[in-house]
């Protein structure tokens, strides 16, 4: 679906990281704080909302809106696995598109740290059939067959990781900010998980919250005079095309043929290609998928990926900076939220207030992310 | 001295795989094949997920298939798996009816490669408190001696 009719009126993140004294509402409330305060009112303006979370508990969303006011609104639970924060933007972006809402909020918490740490969440660490075969093993076995068909080598995905890093130390709402310049051969000595991911190439489980509030762009002219406007141009999403070799059982976040289609359908949407984009953001939760993203996504052609991260492409400075906040192994990635980190840095980079990580004349970013049980969604936001 | 009677094996979950009696005997996977596309599929399902056609059969799938990709766990990065010392092997294998199977592989670390010939078998996962043995279905490498069979 086009939408250009829809633009950013404000947005809002904690910094991600293991929050043990706050609790999901309170860093819901916190982010969402920080949209109202960047969007310049209050939540009797807001017409509808959508709250994602992967870990919380019922009812949450409801609850966490009531920390703004009760004043009627309609909200509305959205969960995608690790696309959630993504698909919750993409629902507050139609709702304003069709005319049923003037303004509308997008707001995405979790502590996935207590998920990580054994709490229980649903289908995390479940005695089933199921629950065997983790996330990294799954992502590890993309690798192998990427380093089996290509002659992909470790130290492209740990280029990738430390660029990544790097990233992460210039934005203050990161979770890792390391203290030193990351290294490829740092990374590759990290603690093994699964052949041939280290610990450094995979994202934290962390904590966070992050909010967008979008608007119909006449109501953010005149709400924000003088202030870059920043739309949303095209917002996607699919799940899976069954093609033979689909795995029905375990983790699984593919074929990732997945994102290239729903890529397409986004840029087809907005009228543009991959060429028009200034700056895109990924589904990074381990190194080697950012690697096969370069080219799904359409930044590179199929098997150029390498050649893209041998020339720092992605890095800032490069062609194409990818995961300017850091990313899901950097910026962090608590599952609700990360979609909606992603909105924020886009909104932060395309009206040019990155500062030192600033992507110069930023004008057209790319937002993608894949969930669990195969889904996947893309938004195109350019700044006007 | 008469050998002690083996210990009941029951699945981690019903419905996937078959437990044979003959502890040495492979076990099956409980697959359908749409009656209408031919296509198989892992695990039962009703309605084909190629043609959309209802009415899939149940077959047996296996025991033997292809190494597709594999990787080798150090560390459990979520949930309960113990990586247990050494770690483990996870892969994904073909079978020669099209399904790609996900599943934990037994063998040693460096003992797999891409496109290599597996064969299914049982891991024991733990005991219930009824001393049966709770079991799930992974890969292991097929043997020299299998292969010549073969």
């Amino acid at each position: 679906m086009k939408l250009g009719g829809v633009a950013v009126l404000g947005v809002g993140q904690v910094r991600f990281g293991v929050h043990r004294a706050k609790s999901a509402l309170e860093l819901a409330r916190d982010a969402g704080l920080l949209a109202f305060a960047d969007a310049g009112l209050d939540l009797r303006r807001v017409n509808e909302a959508f709250v994602g979370y992967i870990g919380a508990g019922p009812m949450l969303g409801i609850r966490a809106l009531k920390e703004f006011g009760l004043t009627g609104l309609p909200v509305t639970h959205v969960e995608n696995a690790s696309a959630t924060g993504l698909v919750a933007f993409r629902e507050a972006a139609h709702a304003v598109a069709s005319g049923r809402a003037e303004v509308a909020l997008a707001l995405g918490f979790d502590k996935m740290s207590e998920l990580a740490r054994g709490g229980g969440g649903r289908g995390i660490g479940r005695d089933s059939i199921d629950s065997v075969i983790l996330p990294a093993a799954y992502f590890a076995l993309w690798a192998m067959r990427r380093m089996h068909e290509r002659g992909t080598k470790p130290e492209h995905f740990a280029r990738i990781a430390a660029k990544n890093w790097n990233h992460g130390a210039l934005c203050p709402v990161a979770d890792r900010q390391a203290d030193h310049r990351v290294t490829a051969e740092e990374v590759l000595a990290s603690a093994k998980i699964a052949e041939p991911l280290t610990a450094m190439m995979a994202c934290p489980a962390d904590d966070g919250a992050a909010c967008a509030i979008l608007a119909a762009p006449e109501l953010v002219r005149r709400l924000q005079p003088g202030r870059p406007l920043v739309r949303v141009l095209s917002s996607a999403l699919q799940t899976e095309t069954y093609t033979p070799g689909h795995t029905f059982v375990g983790p699984v976040v593919g074929p990732a043929t997945m994102s290239r289609d729903t890529a397409n359908e986004a840029y087809r949407d907005a009228g543009l290609g991959p060429e028009d984009v200034d700056l895109a953001f990924c589904h990074d939760a381990f190194a080697n998928e950012e690697l096969e993203y370069y080219e799904l996504l359409g930044f590179c052609a199929e098997g150029e990926a390498e050649k893209l991260v041998e020339e720092g492409a992605t890095s800032l400075g490069g062609r194409i900076p990818f995961n300017t906040d850091g990313g899901l192994i950097a910026r962090g990635h608590p599952g609700g939220p990360t979609g909606l980190a992603q909105i924020h840095e886009l909104a932060v980079q395309l009206r040019g207030e990155a500062g030192r990580r600033q992507v110069e004349n930023a004008r057209i970013g790319l937002a993608h992310l894949v969930g669990g049980g195969s889904v996947c969604t893309v938004s195109l936001l350019a700044r006007d | 001295m008469p050998e002690p009677a083996p210990r009941r094996r029951v699945p981690i979950e019903p419905g996937f795989f078959t437990i044979p009696d003959d502890p040495h005997e492979p076990p099956r996977l409980l697959g359908s094949r749409c009656r209408a596309c031919g296509e198989h599929f892992f695990p039962r399902r009703v309605v084909c997920a190629r043609c959309l056609a209802r009415g899939c059969e149940d077959v047996l799938l296996g025991p033997r298939g292809t190494l597709w990709t594999y990787t080798w766990v150090h560390v459990p990065f979520f949930g309960r798996k113990q990586a247990g010392g050494a770690g483990y092997g996870v892969g994904q294998v073909d079978l020669p009816e099209g399904p790609r199977i996900q599943a934990v592989l037994s063998g040693q670390a460096g003992s797999f490669a891409i496109g290599m010939p597996m064969e299914l078998e049982l891991e024991t996962l733990r005991e219930t408190p009824e001393g049966e043995a709770v079991v799930i279905h992974r890969f292991r490498p097929l043997p020299a001696d299998a292969k010549a069979r073969a």
